[in-house]
């Protein structure tokens, strides 16, 4: 299993969509990807994880890097849509402390709206 | 009455391998009675975090070595174990990571990994043989459905 990601560009914000499982082997990738993102002028972004069916660790700490690199350029970002056992993750590590969850992609784009 | 399922597959010890034993763990469980999404999350993360702990840090600096996945389902509990033949390394238990520290200073947060192991399993067991390192997980069911109630 792989990941893919795609971006779309909004007036106010970034939606960035990944589908697939984010572990050791692909967390790597998704590190380049929100770097290119956010280096190229997009600081606020939404990530939609209604495509991801496995996170460990190491997709946790590629989210981490992003976050901090984003609001280090006075964005922010948001997660969206997560399904159950990565929403899981995210609650146990106390990801949920530190930064806005939604249920949907439309309320997260609310937040930045 | 269910029946107990056994699986083992034997993989290369590189990141590439992680997808399989999460595959493993999927089709053993698939249409077993009792056996929650939320149960299976935890095995496969478990596993996954584990198995990245063996090709980081058991296999360091040594040749790629093989990981084995042995899967035991039960009436009342899932017993997984994996056998190395890298370095010893014991996942030890450790207190939570301190996300709100990692998001603060200049570093990433680590430690993840294991406090998920532990996190998500009723048992973990760790020994070291002539014959490999065998980490030993065990996820009650019944423990489960108490919770659940």
């Amino acid at each position: 299993m792989s990941v893919e990601l795609d971006s779309k560009h909004f007036d106010q914000m970034t939606v960035i969509s990944i589908a697939g499982s984010i572990d050791a082997l692909t967390a790597a990738a998704v590190t380049k990807y929100f770097k290119q993102e956010l280096e190229g002028g997009h600081p606020r972004i939404v990530v939609d994880l209604s495509g991801v069916d496995f996170m460990s660790s190491a997709g946790l700490r590629a989210l981490l890097a992003a976050l901090k690199q984003s609001r280090q350029m006075s964005g922010d970002l948001c997660l969206a849509a997560a399904k159950p056992g990565v929403e899981r993750v995210l609650k146990m590590s106390g990801f949920t402390s530190i930064l806005r969850t939604y249920t949907t992609v439309d309320e997260a784009m609310a937040h930045f709206g | 009455m269910n029946k107990t399922i056994s699986s083992q597959i034997c993989r290369a010890a590189e990141f590439e391998s992680l997808a399989s034993f999460r595959e493993l763990i999927d089709a053993t469980c698939t249409g077993r009675a009792g056996l929650d999404e939320n149960t299976v999350y935890d095995l496969k993360l478990a596993v996954d975090e584990a198995c990245t702990n063996i090709i980081t840090h058991g296999y360091a600096g040594k040749n790629p070595g093989s990981i084995i996945l042995n899967m035991n389902v039960s009436e009342n509990q899932i017993a997984i174990t994996i056998t190395d033949f890298g370095h010893q390394f014991e996942p030890v238990e450790g207190l939570a990571p301190d996300v709100q520290a990692g998001l603060e200073e200049d570093r990433l947060a680590g430690g993840f990994g294991l406090y998920f192991i532990y996190q998500t399993m009723d048992k973990v067991q760790y020994e070291t043989t002539e014959d490999g390192n065998r980490l030993t997980l065990i996820k009650r069911l019944s423990v489960l459905e108490e919770e659940e109630q």
